[in-house]
């Protein structure tokens, strides 16, 4: 297919009345192919509508070009066709007049039949046969949009564009309308760019979706192909797999956009205070019952007891959400999965390496393998079950959630399949999901189960929608939960802070520990500003033979509990690679050097006189009992029978850098 | 009410009022409260008039005077001169009005239309019009005469002047408001200018072109009067006025002003009407 729009380094930039500029728009380069429908999407004042009025030719560049069909657009003309939002239809016009006019000044000199024709067959194609005699004022909405587009189709533009078309309309004749644009479209291979704020419309619609970023300095954020095949149905579009990873990506991205924006909003200056050299920090979490330590030093006023008196806590939706949060910096610690640090600092998020050190372990255990209950209902009741149960299903596409590939859940459901003789990539397939979408789709069947932190684990076995099939004490008990991460340059531009900061989440991980505070621990994780769930569902015990509720699950504090713990960052730098999320890295010494900030936990301890927690875990003990020898992990990963090609590289990390500015 | 004849009389009351009662039962309303407003008002003026308590002739002079009643009942006679029928002085007042309005009206929307169009020339001009607009039409005739020399011309600059600025100043930003969305529309379609004017500016700026000129038929008849009184020698209602005070014919000039608010009141509702007809889609 050939290209009809090319979109080049496109700038705008709007005089403001108080003098100065509004750069509205910067660097945006999209490519447009023949017959493709493509949605421009964003908040509002992103400047989606003034990219579409650029291509329009409305509105002129500041810098950068466009060009339809080679030519540069220095122009409105109708060969670039608009439809108006507000339908911008003549008012004293009859339907059929309306249209006439438009063809009367693109395509002059035709016969009073022909016209007439042209006019009727387009008057047909949008379903207003009986309406050509009226006026705009007494047509609906949807019909004057109907007849905005009838006039648009009628003068056979190379390039229909939209601006949030059916943004006005009611959502029955939204939906209507929708439907006859795709079939027009899909008749007559239109080629069509649409402005809207609707992600279901988008999904719905598109051959490709253009996700711009706030404003000022708009820029493609980000540009999804829906490989949805045509022709589409409303109805029936939501039922394909790819819709909804569609739609979360949409609104990750919308959501993460407000996020940066009510971010940039406040003021944002390094607070030094009390000899530390930030003490307002934001601080990333997603609401898990491992969270507890940060709740209860928020809530205890530990941050503020040593020295951090502006902490806020910032709750993700999503792992993802924290390593946004930190690449853009709009985090300064988070909460994450023990596997971040090493699969941020090897580049596994896709883009350039970037250093993360933890200094805390804050959680382990308090994870488990749930299958839906449906297979328990087929007889499934262990691994040998599930495995026969994939033998005699293997017809249907298998389904397992898992939160983030980063975390440990991942991590330990692969290895928990792949030693019971389970390939995690060809045998079923691993979806990443927002925990509460699980939930969801563990209840309607389209996961077969998923492997989750509680108390999501325990919510789906509480509300009878599935069944643990192998808790994380059965698979590695006492393996890392969740770390404290931050950037190297973060570390190196805030040592103190960094050191009070692992100093008061300590303290909250002994809080959190004692098991008489495990009721009041739920109480208050309960609440909005947490996990929003009912306090019965959020547990940290593990009910014994005896029924004492005193044996923890959750380990949040004792020896070698907390303190970093290079073998244990080792072992999953191998597992990611065995999984090929990233490449094992050769100088592996160096970047595991680099992410246990074991000095900033040891001086933490020690000025708590916390002694006891410095002690090292011991050997790395997994429920199979294949062994983890430290000093080969490449001859480790040559061993494991079950694998992914995985590679072995030169991580580029550089040399320690301090955060500037 | 029918008389009971018939058998079925009895729901011949039942069924709705037809013709003239279902129109008076509609408008009864409407007729009742002017009609005692109206009378309530003759009355008091009349009284006023009978006591002595002013020295206008009341409402009833209008019949009782025979040369007022001659006036009221025989509005066409012409016996030369200025002794004409009221009908034929209202005509020529017209007639003044008429052109002088027509002058305003041709001179008032094109020169509304290139200020509404051209931003330096509505930054130039406007000021000036925002001015003038405020002088009084009797504060234009000395200047007229100078300008003219003679009546008739003049007593048509004063109509022209008067009543130009509401339609220049609503023609103008009729044209200022034409909506974006029309004019996006003009230019995706890539419309030629002549195409703009008559199909989107014209038809768009139609409503206050109308609002401009129904406000100044009025301000023009206003504006006759006013000319009339003070140019004497031409027919017109106004100089009938005139003429009918230095004769001191109270009753005539009660007759003369319920001519000149007549008239004022059809001119206006004419125009009501037109403006209804013609940018009725908008």
């Amino acid at each position: 297919m050939t290209t009809l729009v090319e979109v080049q380094d496109l700038e705008k930039n709007f005089p403001l009345n108080g003098g100065g500029n509004y750069l509205a728009l910067k660097g945006i380069d999209l490519d447009i192919r023949k017959g493709e429908f493509i949605s421009l999407i964003g908040h509002s004042g992103c400047g989606k509508s003034t990219l579409l009025n650029m291509i329009a030719g409305l509105d002129l560049p500041t810098g950068g070009t466009v060009l339809v069909d080679g030519e540069t657009v220095k122009r409105p003309g109708p060969d670039k066709m608009v439809v108006f939002q507000n339908y911008s239809l003549l008012p004293w016009l009859t339907v059929e007049q309306n249209i006439a006019l438009a063809i009367d000044e693109v395509i002059p000199g035709l016969s009073r039949e022909d016209r007439q024709a042209l006019v009727n067959e387009h008057i047909e194609m949008v379903g207003l046969g009986h309406a050509g005699h009226k006026l705009p004022r007494e047509l609906s909405g949807g019909m004057r949009q109907r007849v905005a587009i009838a006039r648009a189709l009628a003068i056979k533009p190379k390039l229909l564009l939209l601006d949030e078309p059916f943004g006005a309309l009611d959502a029955l004749s939204r939906g209507n309308l929708q439907e006859k644009l795709m079939q027009i479209c899909n008749e007559n291979q239109l080629t069509a760019v649409m402005v809207t704020h609707d992600v279901d419309e988008a999904v719905l619609l598109s051959d490709r979706i253009v996700m711009l970023t706030n404003g000022p300095g708009s820029k493609i954020g980000g540009i999804l192909e829906v490989d949805i095949p045509r022709p589409r149905q409303r109805m029936t579009v939501v039922h394909h797999p790819s819709y909804y990873s569609l739609r979360s990506e949409i609104i990750y991205f919308l959501n993460r956009q407000k996020r940066v924006k009510q971010w940039q909003a406040k003021p944002h200056k390094v607070l030094a205070r009390h000899g530390l050299e930030k003490v307002n920090l934001d601080l990333g979490f997603v609401p898990l019952a491992a969270c507890a330590p940060l709740a209860v030093a928020e809530a205890k006023g530990l941050f503020a007891k040593h020295g951090l008196d502006e902490v806020q806590l910032v709750r993700e939706t999503s792992w993802r959400g924290v390593t946004d949060g930190l690449l853009d910096r709009t985090l300064d610690a988070a909460l994450m999965p023990s596997g971040m640090p090493g699969w941020m600092t090897a580049g596994g998020h896709g883009d350039q390496p970037v250093p993360v050190v933890s200094a805390l372990t804050l959680s382990r255990n308090g994870n488990g393998i749930t299958l839906a209950r449906r297979l328990a209902e087929a007889g499934v009741h262990n691994v040998d079950d599930y495995r026969a149960w994939l033998q005699s299903h293997n017809r249907e596409p298998h389904t397992l959630g898992i939160v983030h590939p980063a975390s440990m859940h991942n991590l330990l459901l692969r290895y928990w399949l792949a030693a019971n003789g389970i390939d995690p990539d060809r045998d079923v397939h691993l979806q990443t999901l927002p925990p509460a979408q699980m939930l969801a789709d563990l209840k309607d069947g389209s996961i077969d189960g998923f492997c989750i932190g509680a108390p999501w684990l325990d919510r789906a076995v509480a509300e009878g929608h599935g069944f643990t099939v192998a808790g994380d004490l059965a698979i590695w008990p006492g393996h890392p939960g969740k770390v404290l991460g931050v950037r190297e340059d973060w570390a190196l531009a805030y040592p103190n802070t960094h050191i009070a900061l692992v100093k008061a989440l300590l303290e909250a991980c002994a809080y959190c520990a004692e098991p008489k505070h495990w009721t009041e621990l739920s109480e208050l994780l309960s609440d909005r500003r947490y996990l929003g769930m009912k306090k019965e569902v959020i547990w940290f015990s593990e009910a014994s033979a005896d029924g004492n509720a005193t044996v923890p699950h959750h380990l949040f504090f004792g020896p070698g509990v907390n303190r970093p713990s290079r073998s244990e960052h080792l072992w999953i730098l191998t597992q990611l690679a065995r999984w090929a999320e990233i490449p094992f890295p050769r100088n592996y010494v160096e970047i595991l050097e680099r992410i246990c900030a074991v000095g900033v936990f040891s001086t933490a301890a020690r000025e708590l006189g916390f002694e006891e927690v410095s002690y090292q875990r011991g050997a790395i003990d997994l429920f199979d009992g294949r062994p983890f020898n430290t000093e080969d992990p490449i001859g480790y990963l040559n061993d494991v029978t079950v694998h992914r090609d995985f590679s072995v590289a030169e991580i580029p990390i550089g040399v320690p850098r301090v955060l500037v500015g | 009410m029918t008389t009971g004849i018939s058998p079925t009389s009895n729901r011949a009351e039942r069924t709705p009022p037809t013709g003239v009662a279902l129109w008076w039962k509609n408008n009864r309303k409407g007729i009742i409260s002017p009609l005692f407003g109206i009378g309530g008002f003759l009355l008091f003026w009349q009284l006023s008039a009978s006591l002595g308590l002013t020295k206008l002739a009341g409402p009833l002079s209008l019949f009782t005077e025979e040369r007022t009643r001659d006036l009221l009942f025989y509005p066409f006679f012409d016996r030369g001169g200025l002794d004409k029928g009221l009908f034929l002085h209202a005509m020529s007042s017209l007639s003044r009005v008429a052109l002088g309005y027509l002058l305003a009206a041709i001179v008032g929307i094109a020169v509304g239309i290139a200020v509404g169009l051209n931003k330096a020339l509505d930054r130039a001009f406007d000021p000036l019009f925002q001015f003038l607009r405020m002088v009084a039409p009797l504060a234009w005739v000395p200047i007229a005469l100078v300008l003219f020399q003679n009546n008739q011309p003049a007593a048509i600059f004063v109509i022209f002047i008067t009543s130009i600025w509401p339609i220049l100043i609503n023609t103008a930003e009729g044209v200022r408001q034409i909506p974006q969305d029309y004019r996006n529309v003009a230019q995706v379609l890539q419309m030629s200018n002549k195409s703009f004017f008559t199909k989107v500016l014209i038809p768009s700026a139609l409503p206050y072109i109308f609002t401009g000129l129904r406000i100044s038929i009025g301000l023009a008849w206003l504006a006759i009067i006013a000319a009339e009184i003070v140019m004497p020698g031409t027919p017109g209602i106004g100089f009938f006025i005139w003429d009918a005070y230095q004769n001191s014919y109270v009753s005539d000039i009660v007759l003369g002003v319920i001519w000149i608010g007549a008239i004022g009141l059809i001119l206006d509702r004419l125009m009501t009407w037109l403006q209804k007809r013609i940018s009725g889609n908008h």
